[in-house]
Order: structure tokens, then sequence, then C-alpha cells
């Protein structure tokens, strides 16, 4: 291995023609890249000097095979100057701020000492400010109309688009073509003293450089050809272009010679311009873009390095890399949070290298002897002379395994309790990617506990996610320190806990800790073993005719024993509402020295993404350690609750009786007729206006409102009919899943559908839908839906519906485009800020953002509700068992 | 487009006293040193204020200075930041 | 030390907690501490428990040293974005005007938009008017920009005796609180070389006669230039809606003009509010347009019913302020900015940053995060940002 070489700094600049002749192999001359017999022509662009492409050839120039040659420039000694399109910009501005007679810049001799100190004080302390002042010495010096050194007077300079420069004689006012050679003629008279006054570099950035002479000829590695396998040779989109480029020189340079017409030379030079130009940039704005025979526009130089999938965005900023794996997800609620499933087969295939040592020799041994095909086994040998041995082709693998010896590096198959990174994209936030502890699985798909989900923002209708191996020593211990699920439990972007119940959890929860659940031992005992724990029952809470416990006693098995808390559960609303201790509903929460004395655990105490929660103070108090352990088990504890149970959403959950949906009908005939009096009171103009706003306006505002109420209304009907035990009611109660208007949808009336936040009006003239009369104000023929999704829907109704619906998708479309950019964009701003030593906020270069992060210096994700710390707590905690 | 006037004295006056522009003042040099070098950072590493700020101008702030700015802040109560001011 | 049992009484609490925890601890959590104290009865050992355990408490709970806070903040105002809307509502309370809420407003906010799409100010009045709803009309109408159009039915002209005749119309005169003659003074001001008189035959009618013919071509323009010229308000205030709030009346604006409505007596001048950044930023100095972003991206956000840490938004601010003048989150702004030109290719415009940086002849220090990622280094941030000094050579 060679020396490890750290870069320091990158230096920019523009090769100069010396340069490009020094580091040069070979001077590039022939059009034509190929014998008959198939080998690469000297001095073609495709010369064997400029690298080894061919697998097993030898590099002539450094002697290096393929694997190790970095490849070799040429170059092309151009018959006659072409401007380089990428320093167009530059070169106008150069030429309209400079003399053309003696070259200088047309700042006056008496002022040019004073911005010059200036421009290097400014340089010295603010670079950005330093180029704000250069340009504005450069417009000032485009502006003056002669010269201040010669006197001369100054031709109007004009660009046309691309690359051709005009000048327009004073006098005359002809217009004179600029070639470039003297162009570069021009340019060359700049003295360096007056170039750095406008910010160039007048030592690796001479601007006649910006004029070409010569070419260089990119290696043979970075432009490959591919074979087809027909045989066919099929060259890079570079190559192309550099033959094209090759040709029309050799033919410019024989007319040249020959003294061929003016008209001549000037074509071909106007052709080489071209191809040198679309060989730099080929989305030249007015230039005909070079395409290949197929018609495809060729991508050159620039494009190289333009856009997302670019050299910069997408090969240096994101990088592809190996020992990574991506399949379907699915879920398992008896692995740990900190747990993911890995099929065999992948395990087989994803490596780990672990340093031989006397201790894992044997261990070691048994995984080289079960080879790569049988997990687990390992894939490959590292000698300490650094021999790669590949065990596929090893035949006895036994004699290798009994060679292994301390200081060999064996890659074997990941196993259970290595540590990986798990991912899924969009990865918006840290959390979108965790480290998670392997558990090798049979079947072909990730597995990962629930509740992990709304961090990735995951579901498992066919969703895929990646996983990453960490290779080194130093990663992996990151990974296990810092990155491990349970770290992340707390979300900086609010502090809650952003992992916690969700959907069935909550719904166990609340089942479990209900007051009528009472359980006889050997339900206890199947929960118990469910979560994975051995303990002594406490005494049971009834005692005769049966000994029963309740629920709250077993989830109470699990909390720490100090642990304190009181707070709300989700149920506490409306006529369920409770403020304090003295709740007669069960809706308020008193953990009380670890027991569980009174209120339901539903979304609130326990759920994810909530603050201040049950779930938040236990993982705050007692460490995620703790916090983890204790997810882990209880919420095994109410899926088998519900397990035993029972619990599902059935159809007459959602149906209503016959005297309901009749005053359902009732409220809406009402809302009708309200409707109906608002548009004849709008036809005969006497509806009153809100302020503001036209006739039309306030008519739909209030028919808006009038049908708003209407919906909420039977909302409230059927909501205050359900039994408390049926189980959508429940679900919405408790947060696991859906909400009053979802119930409300279901059971009573959809309500009015909307565009835009307007009724739905547009389709034919004066109509949504060919159903209804011409300019029909009431509520039906604008889009307000009378059935529930259990009644099912009228044809009018489910156009109507489905053109809400489709709004949505498109919002939704459009958003992610956009919230995307603006995330990507304030990455990009912020992305080098710390925090020091001393709590400033810090850029790269040392400037001082904030002087206390965040005023206080708290982290967000410890932070406990947004304050440093709680100090209710903090004194509870230390007079404790005083108060 | 609001219209750019010339914010007079008078008005200067009722600037400083809205509430959401926080307390500013210019610091001594020998206090400007200290702060410099109890963060050890050069004057233009520190955020800037633009000598044309009209509350740079209300207290007289020229390019060079430190201007002390005491806020009051959500999270921390009241918190001293400093801003270097610089032409422009 | 008054009770027997040795607990401490209040005021020697309070000066212990400041003396151990003010230079250590924020202000605010200082004070809330010392009011908690108060409470109990406290001997100086619990006392002394009590500060401990806030110690510990606050040092856990702070920042660690390197810890990357500017991705965390924009991944924590970025990731709740894709959950935002994009329509913008009429806000509650005031359907009169339409607000830009949501993503757009968000986008714009770290866009730095000179004017934003929907500007509004917030006038308050002294507390001496502002409880009187008389006197909260009087100052809207005064504020309120008026235009001829604003008022005028119809304008007829008459080649004949080469006049303009406007009718005006009785209720948008009284509802905007202007008499006929004030129109005529306004339009003596704006309209040269003609005279204006109140018609004879109808009070409500304004008699516009030139000294020099009408020339036909030319009618529409003097037609405009009647109808455009203010009779009186402040420009740029198009619309004002008086609002109650607690007990006092607001006037809700539709556009903004700092500078003019700070000179008016009656508006309370230490609370008017606008959402123009760029505005407050011009009239009222950086510290104050910082204020202003960080309250409006709070709103935007909770409006939305995002919960975001206020220190990420306080982050996006500062550095959009840290130069002294509100620049954009972009390649305009703020990583325009940015010394490193490998940065900013990697971000936008990648071909032309490179080309400059070549004419300029810059030097990348590598010092971010973008430029490390690009050469395959280490990035200076969190762990990395750590060095170990160790020198072998050294003795105990």
């Amino acid at each position: 291995m060679s020396e490890e070489k750290v870069i320091a700094a990158v230096k920019f600049g523009i090769l100069s023609p010396d340069e490009i002749r020094k580091m040069s192999v070979v001077q590039v001359t022939s059009p034509e890249t190929y014998y008959e017999d198939g080998t690469p022509k000297a001095f073609s662009v495709m010369d064997p000097r400029l690298g080894a492409i061919e697998p097993g050839q030898v590099c002539p120039v450094c002697g290096n095979t393929m694997k190790a040659c970095p490849g070799h420039f040429g170059h092309i000694e151009l018959a006659l100057p072409v401007i380089n399109v990428l320093f167009v910009k530059h070169i106008y501005d150069l030429l309209k701020a400079t003399c053309p007679r003696c070259g200088r810049l047309k700042i006056p001799p008496e002022v040019f000492e004073k911005y010059r100190r200036y421009l290097l004080k400014l340089r010295e302390r603010h670079p950005y400010l330093a180029k704000l002042f250069a340009e504005n010495i450069k417009r000032q010096a485009m502006k003056a109309s002669v010269c201040p050194y010669c006197g001369a007077k100054q031709p109007k300079i004009r660009l046309e688009k691309p690359i051709t420069f005009y000048e327009e004689d004073p006098e005359t006012r002809d217009k004179i073509r600029l070639n470039p050679r003297e162009i570069r003629r021009r340019l060359e008279m700049i003295p360096n003293e007056d170039l750095e006054l406008l910010g160039y570099d007048p030592k690796d950035a001479r601007p006649e450089w910006m004029v070409l002479t010569v070419l260089p000829v990119p290696p043979t590695s970075i432009r490959p050809s591919i074979l087809i396998e027909t045989g066919i040779r099929s060259e890079d989109d570079l190559t192309h272009k550099l033959v094209d480029i090759v040709r029309t020189n050799e033919r410019l340079r024989e007319h040249l010679a020959s003294g061929a017409p003016e008209i001549i030379i000037d074509d071909l030079w106007e052709l080489l311009q071209y191809h040198v130009t679309t060989y730099l940039d080929n989305e030249v704005p007015g230039l005909p873009p070079a395409k290949h025979r197929s018609g495809r526009p060729l991508k050159t130089l620039a494009q190289r390095l333009r856009g997302k999938e670019g050299r910069f965005r997408g090969n240096l900023s994101g990088k592809r890399v190996d020992f990574s794996a991506r399949t379907v997800i699915s879920p398992d609620p008896y692995l740990s949070i900190n747990e993911v499933g890995v099929p065999v087969e992948i395990a087989k295939v994803l490596t780990v290298p672990e340093k031989v040592t006397e201790w894992n020799i044997e261990e070691l041994r048994k995984y080289v002897l079960n080879g790569p095909y049988k997990w687990p086994g390992a894939n490959y040998i590292v000698t300490p002379d650094g021999r790669r041995i590949d065990l596929r082709y090893v035949r006895d693998r036994k004699s290798i395994a009994e060679s292994l010896a301390p200081g060999y590096i064996v890659e074997r198959h990941i196993k259970d309790g290595d540590i990986v990174l798990f991912n899924r994209q969009p990865s918006l936030h840290r959390m979108s990617m965790m480290g998670h502890v392997v558990k090798v699985l049979p079947g072909r798909t990730f597995r990962l506990h629930l509740a992990v989900c709304p961090p990735y923002n995951a579901d498992f209708d066919g969703d895929e996610m990646n996983l990453h191996v960490p290779q080194t020593e130093d990663a992996r211990a990151e990974a296990r320190i810092l990155l491990k699920v349970q770290n992340h439990i707390l979300t900086p972007r609010y502090g809650g806990v952003i992992i916690g119940a969700i959907q069935d959890y909550v719904s166990g929860a609340y089942i479990l800790t209900i007051k009528s659940t009472l359980l006889e031992k050997e339900e206890v005992v199947e929960l118990l073993a469910a979560a994975g724990i051995v303990k002594e029952l406490p005494e049971p809470a009834i005692l005769s005719p049966k000994k029963y416990w309740t629920g709250k006693q077993v989830v109470s098995l699990f909390l720490p024993e100090n642990f304190n808390y009181h707070g709300k559960s989700n149920i506490s609303s409306g006529n369920l509402r409770c403020d304090d201790i003295n709740c007669f509903w069960d809706s308020y929460i008193v953990v009380k020295q670890g027991k569980l004395l009174m209120g339901v655990l539903d979304k609130k105490p326990i759920g994810a993404e909530q603050q201040d929660s049950l779930l938040y103070w236990l993982c705050k108090e007692y460490g995620v350690e703790t916090c983890a352990t204790f997810m882990d088990r209880v919420f095994r504890l109410f899926i088998r609750t519900l397990e035993i149970k029972g619990f599902t959403l059935r159809l007459d959950d959602v149906e209503v009786d016959e005297e309901t949906r009749k005053q359902i009908i009732d409220i809406l005939n009402k809302a009708f007729e309200k409707v109906k009096d608002l548009v004849d009171r709008y036809v005969r103009r006497e509806l009153e206006v809100v302020p503001g706003r036209s006739l039309e306006e306030s008519l739909e505002i209030k028919i808006l409102e009038v049908l708003a109420e209407a919906r909420d209304r039977a909302g409230e009907l059927v909501v205050s009919k359900l039994s408390p035990i049926n189980f959508a009611f429940a679900m919405a109660r408790t947060g696991a899943r859906g909400n009053v208007l979802n119930l409300t949808q279901m059971m009573a009336t959809l309500g009015q559908m909307t565009v835009r936040g307007e009724r739905i009006w547009r389709g034919y003239m004066g109509r949504y839908l060919p159903h209804f009369k011409r300019n029909d104000l009431g509520a039906i023929a604008r889009g307000f839906v009378v059935n529930s999704f259990c009644s099912g829907l009228s044809v009018t109704e489910m156009f109507m519906h489905a053109a809400g619906g489709r709004e949505g998708l498109v919002d939704t479309a459009v958003r992610t485009s956009q919230s995307g950019y603006m995330q990507r964009r304030l990455i990009n701003a912020l992305l080098d800020l710390y925090v020091e030593y001393d709590y400033t906020v810090r850029d790269s270069t040392g400037s001082i953002i904030q002087f206390a992060y965040g005023e206080d210096k708290a982290d967000p994700s410890k932070a406990p509700h947004g304050k440093l710390l709680n100090v209710e707590r903090v004194i509870e905690r230390v007079l404790g068992g005083a108060m | 487009m609001p219209s750019r006037k010339k914010i007079t004295g008078d008005l200067s006056q009722k600037i400083l006293e809205h509430e959401l522009v926080p307390k500013h003042e210019v610091l001594s040099i020998e206090e400007g040193m200290r702060i410099l070098k109890e963060y050890g950072v050069k004057p233009e590493q520190l955020p800037w204020l633009r000598a044309s700020d009209p509350v740079a101008k209300a207290i007289g702030a020229k390019p060079g200075d430190i201007v002390r700015i005491i806020r009051k802040s959500p999270t921390g109560g009241e918190i001293v930041v400093y801003r270097y001011v610089v032409p422009g | 030390m008054s009770s027997g049992n040795g607990s401490l009484n209040p005021s020697t609490i309070d000066r212990i907690v400041e003396e151990r925890l003010s230079d250590r601890l924020p202000k605010n959590i200082v004070e809330e501490i010392k009011q908690a104290l108060k409470r109990f009865q406290l001997t100086e050992e619990s006392l002394e428990k009590i500060i401990n355990e806030v110690e510990r408490e606050a040092q856990a709970n702070m920042v660690e040293p390197g810890e990357p806070v500017g991705v965390v903040a924009a991944q924590s105002i970025g990731e709740p974005s894709t959950q935002m809307t994009l329509r913008t509502f009429h806000y509650a309370g005031v359907r009169e005007l339409n607000v830009t809420l949501g993503l757009p407003r968000l986008i714009e906010l770290v866009d730095a938009k000179k004017v934003p799409s929907t500007p509004l100010t917030y006038v308050y009045l002294k507390p001496e008017y502002s409880k009187d709803r008389e006197m909260a009309v009087k100052i809207a109408q005064r504020i309120e920009l008026t235009k001829v159009v604003n008022v005028t039915l119809r304008i007829d002209i008459d080649f004949l005796s080469n006049a303009m005749v406007l009718t005006l119309d009785a209720d948008m005169l009284k509802d905007k609180g202007v008499d006929v003659d004030d129109v005529i003074k306004a339009l003596q001001k704006s309209i040269k070389k003609a005279k204006i008189t109140q018609s004879s035959e109808n009070p409500y009618q304004i008699v516009i006669e030139f000294e020099e013919a009408i020339d036909p071509t030319q009618v529409e323009k003097i037609r405009e230039k009647i109808l455009q010229t203010r009779i009186k308000g402040v420009k740029g205030i198009n619309k004002v809606i008086i609002q109650r709030r607690g007990d006092e009346y607001v006037l809700v604006c539709e556009g903004s003009n700092l500078v003019e409505l700070l000179q008016f007596e009656e508006i309370d001048h230490r609370r008017i509010r606008t959402n123009n950044i760029k505005e407050i930023e011009a009239v009222l100095g950086i510290e104050a347009a910082r204020a202003a972003l960080i309250e409006e991206i709070l709103n935007v956000l909770e409006e939305q019913g995002l919960d975001v840490d206020i220190r990420h938004v306080m982050l996006v601010a500062d550095m959009m302020t840290r130069t002294g003048t509100v620049k954009a989150i972009g390649r305009h702004g703020v990583v325009g900015m940015k010394s490193s030109p490998l940065a900013r290719a990697a971000f936008e415009v990648t071909v032309k940053n490179l080309v400059d940086a070549a004419v300029r002849g810059e030097v990348d220090e590598l010092l971010g995060v973008a430029e490390n990622v690009i050469v395959g280094s280490y990035i200076p941030v969190g762990t990395a940002k750590t060095r170990v000094v160790y020198n072998p050579y050294m003795k105990e």
C-alpha cells in the first residue's frame, strides 16, 4: 500500500498551452482511430500511450496494467486558435474593460493605486466584498469611452451569442468581426497588475489562455469504448467529438499550408470552433447541439459535470457504495426495536472483515470451513501480506482454514448481533438512517419492528429499504453508540418521542388498561410470557370469588420502581374530559412509584410523535436502554391482549339505525333549505355582502359554512349514538387510527367536496355534470355528497368525490418536489454549522453565527418541551417522598 | 415597493422604541477587544451590521465599531450578542 | 433562618440560587427556579441537593460541542414541510383578506422575497385611541389609499364643451369618508391646465374643463390619470379592515408602508407589524428583521399544526441575517456567499462556478462539509471534529 496522503487544498486555474504540452504524452494528429485489424492507431485519440484500457495490456508510458494505470493526457495543436466557450463571458468583459490599442484597464491612473490598495485590504478581511468591489471596478472600466492611458477612442464591443465577437468602429460605425487570433492578441496585452484589480489571477489564469491554441486530449480511461456482443465497437461521445476536432484540425492545417482561399479557411475555422465548443459544452444556447447518428445529443464535458446525475451531485456529493442491500420490508413484532431481520440470502453476501486473533480463531475457522454458500460462512480471506483469497474458488477449504493465523482477516458473513445501518428514502431527517442489530431470519424480506415505522415513514404496502454494513471498527463503534434506534427515540425536531405505540399497539394498550379488563392468572401468565419476563405476580386486585388481576397491574410490572407521572390520556375530551386526579372516566393517568394507579394508556401517554408523555419521561429519566426494553416488552403485551380479546372493524360498527338515518336526513334537508334560501336571496341580490368580497364570493362562503356545519352536526349525532365498545369508535377515541371526521364520513355523510377550496363547478357550461340543470347553485349539484361510505355513493356523487380526491393527489405530487428543493437549499446553506466548545455556533471558516446555540445552549432533542430543563420535575425528583 | 424615504430624527427615535428592535449600543475599543479575545475571532467573523442599517444610523455606529445587542429571547430570557459594523 | 427546623427564608434561597446558577443558566430558568422554590420549606441541605440536580440536569440537556446543528435545523424544518398544504387560505377571523400560508409562504420567507405575495400590516393604535371604534374607523379612512377610481361611478367625455364629467358614487364617498370637495382638491393638484368645478345640476358631478382642446388620441391617458389620482391615504395601503382583538381595535391593512405609517401620531409605533421582511429590514434594521423572520416562520409552521423547535428557526434566521442584510437561502444568498468553489459547484450552476473559480485562481481550503465529502475525507463536524493529541514521548 502506498503512503496515505491528505488533500490540503484544491487550487483552480486555467491550463496554459505550455502546461498542456508538458503533461501530454502524444500529439494527436490522426483522425482514424483503429487499424483494420482493430488495434488502436498511434497518434490517434485512441493511442495506446493515453493509458492501458484492455485487461492485460501494459501501459507504454507508466508500465502499469489497466488496474493501476491512471491514464495520460495527449494534446492537439490547433491550426488556428479557437475560443473556449466556457470563458466567453469573461473574454467579453475583459475586451470591454481594456483598451484594444494599449491593453490597459480603463481605470484612470490616479485612482488605480488607491483601488489596488483597498482591494488588497478587502481581500484579506472580506473576500466576499472584495469580489463585489472588483465587479464594480470592472463595470467602471467598461464605461470609459476613451482610454485614460493612450487616449484611443474606444470601439463598442458586441458579443453575438454564443461565440462571435464584433467591434463597432467609433467613427465609421462599421461592424468588424474579431477573430479568435485577434482576441487572443488583445488579451495577451493586458498587464498582470490590471488583471489583479479585476479579481483575476494572472499567475494561474492568464486571459489569453481562455483562447485555445492547444487542446488537451483526455486519457482513454475516462471515455471507454463499449464492445457490443456483435463485436462492434461503440465509442464514447467524447471520443466522437475528439475525432471530429482532429479531422477538422488536420484539414484546416492542410489548407493553410497549401494557401487555400480565405473563404475556405474561414469556413473550416468556424467548423473547428463549433466542434471545440460542443466538445466543451453541448448545451450552449444559440448553437445547435452536436448529435449522435441516432439523433441523440452528445453528452460532452460540461454535461458530465452538470445536474443531478452529473459528476458533482451524482458522483462526488453522493457516492455509490459496496456492502449494501435492498429489499422489500415487512413487519415483525417479535423483534426488538433495535433489530432488523435480514434474509439469509442477503446475510450470505454482506460481509464484515474480522481480524483473526487467538480468541476468535476457532470460530473464524468454522466460518471459513462453511465457505461462501453456507451461512454463517465467509467469502474472502485476506492474508497479512495483502493477498485476497476468494473462497468461492478454493477447493480445499479445510487446509485453508487450518492455515489461518492471527493477523489474517476473514471477511465473514454478517450474523446476529452485528450492527448495520438501515435506511428508507426519502431521507428527510437523521432518523431516516439508523443503526440496527442484525437478526438473520428465513424469508426474503427485511423485517422491522412496527414502532420504527414513524421515523422512517415506512409502511408495508411494498416499501423497500436499504441496508449498509459498516466496514471499519470506528464506523461500527459510532453506529453502536450514536446511531442505534434507541438513541433516536427522541426527535430533535420538537423534543418528543418519535418512536412509540402506533395503531394496534394503542388499541391494545387501551383494551388492556380499561377498568373492565380483569385477567385470570392464566391470562396474566400468558401475557407475561409474551412479553418475555419472569416476575413474581403482585397481589391480585380481586381476591374473591376468583383471583383477578387488572391490566394496569400487569403494565405496572414493567415500569421502573420509582417512576412518577401524571397527565391526560387521549380519550380525555368531550364528556370524558378530566383535568386532574379527580377523574371518574379513567382518562387521567397517574403513575406513582412505578404503579399505574389510574387512567387508561392510549396515544397521549405512550403513542409515537407525542410530547411530554409517559414514554417521554421514561426515556428521559431512565435512559434509552430502559425505554427500548420497555417498548419491546410492553408492546408485545398489547398485541397479545388483542389476540386474546379480539379486535376488528366490522361493517355493523359503521352502520346506523333507521331512526338516526332519518335524523341525519333531517339535518341535511334543513341545511339544503338554508342553502336554497341563500341562493334565492342571492338571485334577488338581497344577500348581505361579506366586507371586501363580491356577492358571488359571499354566497359561496356562506353556503360552505352552512354545509360544513350540517356535516359536523350529522357527525356529532352519529358519534353520540356510538356504543363505547364500538371498535371503530374505540380506535378514533384512543388515537389508534382515524378520527371523528372519518367516522362521520363512514356513517353519516361525506359532506362537501371541494376543489381549490371552492365547491365543484368547473366542467360543462354552468354545471359540473350533465345530470344537473344549468346554473343550479344548490348543494347537490355543486358537490355535496349526501351518502356515507357505508350507504354507498350515487353516480354523480362518485364523480364529485373523485374530483376532490384527484386534487389531493396532484397537490401531494407538486408539494414533494417543492419542499424537496427547499430542503436541499436549506441543508446546503446550513450544513457547515456546528457547535464550538464555547457553545457558539460557527461555520466552517470560524465565523460566529450564534453566540449561544438557541440562545440557551439547550439541545432540542434533550430539552423537555422546548425549555432547558423542567424545573418542577427536577425539584420533585429531589424532594421525592417529602412531597 | 416601500418608499425609501430618508429616515429622519423623529422617526429614528420611533424606530428604536419599536418592540422588534432590541437595545443596541456601541462598544468602546477596549470592550470590543475584550469581546474579540473572549471568542477568539477576528472582527469580521462576528455577525455584521451594515453602517446603512437604520438602527446603526440612529445610534451613530460607524464602520469598524462593534455593537452590543441585548435581545429578549423566548428561550434564554435575555441574551447579549454582538455585531461588527461594516461599510455598506 | 426563621423557622426552627432549620429551613431557609425565601430571600436567602433567592440569593443562593442567584449566586450559584445565574452565570451558568439562562435568566428565565433561574427566575423560574426561584419562583418554584418559594412553595417549599427548604433546608440548606435540600437546597444544595436541588441546585446540584439542576446543574446536572442542565448540563445533560445542553448541546454537545461538534453537533451539526445546521443540518439538524434544516432537516427539522424541511421534513415537516412535506406535510404542508399548497393552497392559500383565507385566514380565520379575517376572511376578507387572502393570506399566503403553508409551503408557498415558507418558501417565500427563505427566499427573502422583496415583497410578499400578500403583504399585510397590522396597525395598533395608541392606548388612548384603541378602545374607540369611531376613532379606529377615522384612522382607517385616513390611511386607506383612496383614488378617484374608487369613488367614481362613471366618467363621460364631452368633446363639445371640451370637458370631462365625473359622476361620483355617494355610497362609496361615505364609506371612504371623503366628500366632493376633497376629490376636487385632489384633482386640482394633479390635473394642470384645466378648470375643475362641481356641477350645478348634480352635486355628485365634477366637471373638468380643459383649456386646450382634448386630443382624442390622448383621452385614454388623461382618463387614466384622473382615475388614478390619489385623494387621500397612504401609498401601498390598499384595503383596511378593522378588527377587534381583546379590548382594542386593530387595523389590518392589505399592503405595507412602514415609513409613512410611522408618521401618524395616533398609531402605536412600538407595535406596528408587517409581514414584509425586507421592508422591516429597511426601516427597522436587521435585528428587527431577524425577529420578524423567526416570528413569521413559526407562524406558518404553527398554523399548519406542525411542531418545530424555535431553536431551529432561530438558526435559519441568524444565518440569513449574518451579513447585516437579509440573504436568501439559495445560490443568490447564503450558499452563493460561501468561499468554497467546490461547495458552490456541488449545489447549483456547477460549470459556471468552476469557470469563475478558475479565472480568479481561487483556492478551496476544504474547510466545509460539502468539500470534504467531495474529496472523500472526514467531514469537519460531530465525531470527526475532535482530534486526539497524544505525545508518546511525553513523560508522566
